[in-house]
């Protein structure tokens, strides 16, 4: 059997240097960075994806995890990547780009131009929707410019369900009921989906963030969202993805991180903006390189 | 917000390529009780106006395949209703000429980009004749 469901696990002893040989594997092809000390985590993922494709010990399915039989690699990645999340989430920063963001960027723009927008890891989508969202309720300037938002994940699975849209009540517990009430269609079991013009409005696309080569796709985005995903990166893959979504920006374009992750830490490539709402990170108007 | 509570909802066609700004305007104008329906450009926009009977069409100007002016031309062309129905351009061209050529192409009134949801809403209900 095959596919990204979670079946009944089973249990099949994995020894500590194959759990290294895995992590090793994964790193190589995501760049996401576990120890030991993960291997909880990381057992019961494997062992799942050991049962769903019917491997019968963990050399069997690690061939066939490295032949992607079945697209099996997509399948683990999916079953590693974590997607729980709300909308209006970091609120704050939300409010930096609509006070302080923005104005800046519009400044060189002519009405009516582009401005780009990225969110990445998007996981479900609650986050390039929470940014559309914001723009529509808060930004004056928001029917003055050709606003672009594109919402990237790893995991197919995610994307998926992003343009799908259906989000429980938890997920949209940060959101007024009026908000609710317009962008929102309730689906009887307790579900809302989003509108569907709003689904229309943001690009899903699949992007891997320190794949050099994939990221070439995503060029002149003037705001990147970029949150709680380098947490899951070692040093080495930190400075890639830092430099990646460097090359990604406009020059004076803006990046925001996680509450918890720092710029400043990873490479000097970004010069550090402390805003009234939040502390985000420019790529420098001058490089133009 | 604004309830023009009419007895009848007028039917209003939203066109523009942007689909943030389509959002922007359908959802300003439903919160005030108008009915919406949305078109992507001037094509899709001749398509919906044929086919079903609205009380007001906001066209933006720049859009692929069609502009604004060009669907205008061709809405004063058409037969019966079409021909007069009443049209809100909505635009980020702000001179003098842009307003005289929106009024040669046909726009009953111009507004010039960005328009808040209170002045969207004003001049909605001044151009159908619903209360505001």
């Amino acid at each position: 059997m095959s596919g990204s469901g979670r079946p009944e696990s089973r249990s099949v002893h994995i020894e500590p240097e194959e759990v290294q040989r895995f992590c090793e594997f994964l790193y190589r092809r995501t760049g996401m960075s576990f120890t030991q000390g993960k291997r909880y985590f990381i057992d019961r993922r494997l062992e799942d994806r050991i049962a769903a494709t019917g491997s019968s010990s963990f050399q069997a399915y690690f061939s066939l995890l490295r032949a992607d039989a079945d697209h099996e690699i997509e399948h683990l990645i999916n079953s590693f990547t974590v997607n729980e999340t709300y909308f209006y989430r970091e609120d704050h920063q939300l409010r930096c780009m609509t006070s302080s963001l923005l104005g800046g960027i519009v400044a060189l723009k002519p009405p009516g131009s582009t401005i780009r927008i990225w969110s990445l890891p998007c996981s479900t989508g609650e986050e390039p929707y929470s940014i559309a969202l914001w723009l529509m309720e808060n930004w004056p300037q928001v029917d003055n410019y050709n606003i672009e938002i594109v919402g990237s994940d790893i995991d197919t699975r995610a994307l998926k369900a992003a343009a799908e849209g259906i989000y429980g009540e938890r997920a949209l517990m940060r959101l007024s009921r009026d908000i609710v009430s317009r962008y929102f269609r309730p689906l009887g079991d307790g579900n809302h989906q989003i509108d569907e013009g709003l689904r229309g409005s943001i690009e899903f696309t699949r992007a891997n963030l320190i794949d050099t080569q994939d990221m070439l796709r995503y060029r002149d985005f003037d705001l990147i969202f970029c949150r709680n995903v380098l947490i899951y990166f070692d040093d080495a893959s930190r400075r890639q993805a830092a430099e990646n979504l460097y090359d990604c920006l406009r020059p004076g374009g803006y990046i925001c991180l996680g509450h918890s992750e720092s710029m400043s830490r990873i490479s000097p490539l970004f010069s550090v903006c402390r805003f009234p709402d939040a502390i985000v990170y420019q790529r420098p108007e001058a490089d133009h390189g | 917000m604004v309830d023009v509570g009419a007895p009848a909802r007028a039917r209003i066609l939203v066109v523009d390529d942007s689909s943030l700004v389509r959002l922007y305007y359908r959802s300003t104008l439903e919160k005030a009780g108008f009915e919406v329906e949305q078109a992507i450009n001037g094509i899709e926009a001749m398509e919906r106006a044929l086919s079903q009977p609205f009380d007001l069409v906001i066209v933006d100007v720049n859009m692929p395949r069609m502009d604004g002016f060009s669907f205008l031309r061709a809405l004063r062309c058409g037969a019966g209703e079409m021909a007069t129905l009443p049209a809100l351009m909505i635009s980020t061209e702000a001179e003098t000429r842009d307003v005289a050529a929106a009024r040669a192409a046909g726009a009953n009134f111009y507004l010039v980009k960005p328009v808040a949801e209170a002045e969207l809403v004003r001049h909605v209900c001044a151009l159908t004749g619903a209360a505001s």
